[in-house]
């Protein structure tokens, strides 16, 4: 147990040097200044830039300077932004809880509606309603999610009218930011009627989280049905059948259990296809979350918010992935390192 | 074939020639390989299917709707788009950018990816524990956040998406082949070459390849689909292909500038690249299904 823990912390602390090695790189393959990539400011004379160049230790080797970034960014202090001048840390920290926001809510809906239709359909496994299952979830884990989320707006915003277009909450509602997660700004907040903010944040939330969540959930029953049938195929299966168990007590006792050890580390991939469909989805949208801040970031070549934005994303999504994968290696220490399931 | 079996002769079809008959046996991935075939025909033969030149500008039709509405009319059969071009020449050579790009990509990680992936397999050791997990890690980085940075130092354009996706898709070929041959490398046929005296490049390129390519191609099937996926949404969200070039995701992206008026603008290019994607994982499914029957029979 403690061996697990230690291996996958080095590795985490390995992953995480790599990670900001890179973004220290980034300062200085991005075009333009070094000095302004690392640190968003513009200096006005030469004196100020001989002075910040001393601040940041750019007179140094290479190894000085990025240690003394290492420092810079565990401290906090992580530049400034090109365009708007804010602190990075700020704007980060208020666009990240957003797409975490968005990000949950698919998964949610992924686990709570993919994993029980997967155990139907591998229960179910080769008859009608399975094959049905299968080709509904084929089809629509081939949506490109751009594609599906400009239908719900020309179909549910243009159309129908029934969904706002863009945005997190109507303007109407002064809500402080406390959390970065709006359900509960909205709960935390005073002043403002709750259960009429709740209802328009929701009405907000509901087409960039259906549109994601409808690819994560096909995904889902996709596996969840693949590691039934499989583990349908087992001997112990068999076995119990023999000894006269009914098909409920197999499915309570013996199946589920077994099916969800594969889907874990499965899981953890597609974390990864969360994350960018709700970077994607949040541009269409204009969530404020921070797919759409980089990728305003690229489109006016902010290089220090983009060096930070990386950094922050990756870091995000490799926590917890090594979360994932840790938590799978701590419930079921029999699996090889390297065994993972297929969609 | 014969109606009869005049010698009690068994008939062994080789395991290329199994697969491909629980293949057929599917109805549906029969049908997903027709359509691949199409759309990979019209990529092809693109300057002669199309019947006008994708960017030719047509003043007097702008905004033509398709053929099958009221109002379009046959000589444009998906209608025209802002600028008057037609619309279905531009799909068929939208086909074969997107498609074409995406199968150079998915050839070059596979290759790359074959080749790290097979060093890692072989390599035991502290060393390779360290580079494996690293790359497992490192796996996780999304390719859109690769791509935005490839954009930023080195420019937007169709090639460079191309590579970012190229570098998000090697990790899973390193994954896949790293393990494999990790597993084949215990199994006694592999002893029994190295005990004749074969190199560990004889036993990659005689044993290991051979048993290979089957994992290869379904693990090819489904980076083909995130390559399609992935270099339309860099189209669309205009960090790969550029405008006038005819991309599926940056037609999709003009399109959205006339989306009320004229909607077929981004719904044809939308549901190219949904057929397109579907039509590569029902191939791919099919394929794993028919490899899965054949080992079990």
């Amino acid at each position: 147990m403690i061996n697990v823990l230690t291996r996958y912390l080095t590795l985490f602390v390995l992953t995480l040097l790599v990670l900001a090695a890179l973004s220290f790189s980034l300062a200085y393959l991005f075009p333009g200044d070094v000095l302004t990539n690392l640190t968003g400011l513009t200096p006005q004379n030469d004196m100020q830039r001989e002075a910040l160049a001393r601040q940041y230790k750019l007179d140094q080797p290479y190894v000085v300077q990025f240690y003394h970034y290492l420092g810079q960014l565990l401290s906090g202090n992580w530049g400034h932004s090109f365009i708007s001048g804010l602190p990075l840390r700020e704007e980060i920290g208020i666009a990240m809880p957003a797409t975490i926001e968005l990000a949950t809510y698919a998964m949610l809906i992924a686990l709570i509606v993919g994993v029980p239709v997967g155990y139907y359909a591998g229960m179910r496994s080769y008859t009608p309603i399975d094959h049905t299952i299968n080709s509904v979830s084929l089809f629509s884990y081939s949506f490109p999610v751009f594609w599906l989320a400009l239908l719900f707006i020309l179909v549910f915003s243009l159309e129908l009218g029934i969904a706002p277009l863009s945005g997190r909450v109507s303007l109407l509602f002064d809500i402080p930011d406390a959390t970065g997660f709006i359900l509960l700004d909205i709960l935390l907040a005073e002043d403002i009627d709750k259960g009429l903010a709740l209802s328009d944040a929701l009405h907000h939330m509901a087409l960039p989280t259906l549109a994601i969540a409808i690819i994560t959930t096909a995904a889902m029953i996709r596996m969840t049905r693949r590691s039934v049938i499989d583990v349908l195929g087992r001997p112990y299966i068999t076995a119990a059948r023999s000894r006269g168990l009914s098909r409920w007590q197999i499915f309570s006792r013996h199946i589920v259990r077994n099916a969800l050890l594969p889907i874990l580390p499965l899981m953890a991939i597609q974390i990864t296809t969360l994350i960018t469909n709700a970077m994607i989805v949040e541009t269409l949208f204009s969530w404020p979350g921070i797919g759409n801040w980089l990728i305003q970031a690229i489109y006016q070549r902010d290089y220090p918010a983009l060096r930070v934005g990386m950094l922050a994303v990756s870091t995000l999504v490799i926590t917890l992935t090594i979360l994932v994968d840790l938590f799978n290696r701590l419930i079921d220490p029999s699996r090889e390192k390297y065994e993972r399931a297929t969609v | 074939m014969p109606q009869f079996s005049l010698y009690e002769e068994e008939y062994h079809p080789s395991p290329l020639k199994r697969t491909w008959i629980e293949f057929r046996n599917s109805h549906i991935a029969v049908v997903g390989l027709v359509v691949l075939a199409g759309l990979l025909l019209f990529s092809l033969f693109a300057p002669f299917l199309a019947p006008y030149d994708p960017l030719a500008q047509n003043i007097d039709g702008l905004l033509i709707p398709p053929s099958w509405t009221v109002n379009g009319s046959i000589s444009h059969l998906f209608g025209t788009d802002a600028l008057g071009r037609d619309v279905f020449s531009r799909i068929i050579y939208g086909c074969r950018v997107t498609l074409g790009s995406s199968i150079l990509l998915v050839l070059l990680a596979m290759l790359i990816g074959v080749t790290i992936g097979t060093v890692a397999g072989v390599m035991q050791g502290v060393r390779s524990s360290v580079i494996n997990h690293l790359l497992d890690a490192l796996m996780a980085i999304p390719t859109l956040l690769i791509a935005i940075i490839i954009v930023a130092i080195v420019g937007t354009g169709l090639v460079n998406s191309m590579w970012a996706i190229t570098l998000a898709l090697i990790p899973q070929f390193i994954h896949h082949t790293r393990s494999f041959v990790r597993a084949e490398m215990k199994k006694e046929y592999i002893l029994a070459s190295r005990l004749d005296g074969a190199t560990n490049r004889q036993l990659f390129f005689n044993s290991i390849l051979p048993n290979m390519i089957e994992m290869l191609v379904v693990q090819g099937t489904l980076a083909l689909s995130i390559a399609v996926i992935d270099i339309s949404a860099l189209g669309f969200l205009n960090l790969g292909a550029q405008p006038p070039l005819p991309e599926l995701g940056a037609i999709l992206a003009d399109g959205l500038d006339v989306a009320y008026l004229a909607p077929w603008n981004v719904a044809l290019p939308g549901l190219t690249i949904f057929v397109m994607v579907l039509a590569i994982n029902i191939v791919g499914d099919g394929l794993r299904s028919a490899l899965r029957k054949r080992l079990v029979r």
